[in-house]
């Protein structure tokens, strides 16, 4: 074991990677001092409900909300870490005291991308903005939402389905980077269908002054709408672990090792970290990777090389303009499937594509299926 | 220990059955079966990953 006696573990970030963490560190044996810090006021909850759900649910205001955390960790919630001090193993919070270690979990998360710092360009990333977002929607507001990733298209969807008119601003066709030309295709044949209306554009800003901001689009054109929400990427939070030297030079994710850990007694998991795959250090900002993540490092922090490395696909899925579409396997798949069960059209399928290389990509639209048995339809032999 | 299941928030993602299989799995409709409601000490490890790994939180243990 390295580092003597494990006393102490402090998990900052009480997203579902630090509540996993400690979970698993009781789990595993740990019945030490544990605190777990959480900039929000909130007990975690469910990020991926946020954009689907809870933007639906009639008064329905619980489908974020995940059963009481077991671990019996001291809580430190609305409070924020500021600093690092890796040597004498301390963090300090923005309360103005610190909280010394023997092991440490990173899970500070990432926030979303921002194109602009005024405050009309709503993001939807934590809980509050999906509340704020949410009573903004039953005055049923004109909204443009730029960006067309599966985030940006799950919010379209949501407020598409309270009634409002709604404007997609997407960098080529939406969904295409993350899902390939062929499914995007079903994707924005649903939304259109649906009434959402379309724009592809180059480049997009957003511009004016507070109370009046709107989108511009690379040839100047102009879109206005009383609700301008932007859903262009995450950036991970950091900052706060520059001085301590855990940050990747010139990037801003924390590269970890195959267990996750950044020293022995340091360990980085969920959005923040960059984990190894074989194209190189990657973050992997999905709910399972956070889950398995924080599963194999809090191992690999009490009893080090002998947890096992992580050996995961991520499972990926979506739900919006009435298509539950999920995914295990590299994506954007290149080219057309072949179709294990249903066939093209959006309705009911289960799909699969074939990388050569002996992987594969499987998919299922509107078909329900555990996750077990995709990972099984993706592995199969083409 | 029991685990309870919310069938109306259940969506059928079937990460419990990956985390628990010998304690639940989803049937050929998709629908989530629990093989084991009361479970002991020895398993109480893969039913609390279980419950925490669903996104929906349509499982807990009581």
């Amino acid at each position: 074991m390295n580092g003597g006696t494990i006393r102490r573990v402090v998990v900052v970030g009480n997203g579902i990677a630090g509540l996993t963490a400690a979970d698993t560190l009781r789990e595993a044996g740990f019945d030490g001092q544990l605190t777990v810090v959480g900039d929000e006021p909130h007990p975690a909850y469910s990020r991926p409900a946020l954009s689907k759900a809870l933007l639906l649910d009639g008064a329905d205001l619980s489908s974020h909300k995940l059963p009481a955390a077991g671990h019996g960790a001291d809580e430190l919630l609305g409070v924020r870490a500021v600093g690092l001090d890796p040597d004498r193993r301390l963090v300090t919070l923005d309360e103005g005291t610190a909280l010394p270690y023997d092991r440490l979990v990173l899970a500070t998360g990432s926030r979303a991308r921002r194109l602009s710092a005024l405050p009309d360009e709503l993001t939807l990333r934590g809980l509050d903005d999906a509340l704020s977002l949410r009573g903004r929607l039953a005055d049923r507001p004109s909204v443009v939402v730029v960006g067309g990733g599966p985030l940006g298209m799950e919010i379209a969807s949501g407020c598409l389905a309270s009634g409002c008119r709604v404007t997609v601003v997407s960098q080529g066709p939406p969904l295409t980077l993350q899902f390939g030309p062929y499914l995007a295709d079903v994707f924005a044949r649903a939304a259109t269908d649906l009434g959402l209306t379309l724009v592809e554009t180059e480049l997009a800003r957003v511009e004016g002054r507070e109370g009046n901001a709107r989108v511009v689009l690379h040839d100047g054109t102009v879109i206005e709408a009383e609700v301008l929400l932007s859903a262009v990427g995450d950036v991970p939070n950091t900052e706060w672990l520059a001085e301590a030297g855990l940050v990747a030079k010139g990037g801003d994710a924390v590269p970890v090792g195959p267990r996750g850990l950044v020293r022995p007694e340091v360990a980085a998991v969920g959005d923040l970290a960059a984990f190894p795959t074989p194209h190189g250090p990657r973050r992997l900002p999905f709910w399972t990777s956070a889950v398995e993540q924080a599963k194999v490092a809090a191992r690999a922090l009490l009893v080090g090389e002998e947890a096992p490395p992580l050996r995961f696909q991520p499972y990926f899925w979506t739900e919006q303009f009435g298509l539950h579409f999920k995914a295990v396997g590299r994506l954007p798949p290149e080219g057309e499937p072949s179709y294990i069960e249903g066939g093209p059209g959006g309705g009911p399928a289960l799909m699969r594509w074939s990388h050569g290389d002996g992987t594969g990509t499987a998919a299922a639209l509107n078909y329900r299926i555990p996750v077990p048995r995709l990972r099984r339809t993706a592995q199969a032999a083409a | 220990m029991k685990i309870i299941l919310d069938r109306p928030r259940c969506e059928g993602h079937g990460l419990c059955e990956e985390a628990a299989p010998h304690l639940m799995h989803l049937d050929d409709e998709g629908e989530l079966v629990l093989d084991v409601e009361q479970f002991g000490e020895a398993d109480a490890g893969p039913a609390n990953a279980a419950v925490r790994v669903c996104p929906v939180a349509a499982l807990r243990v009581a």
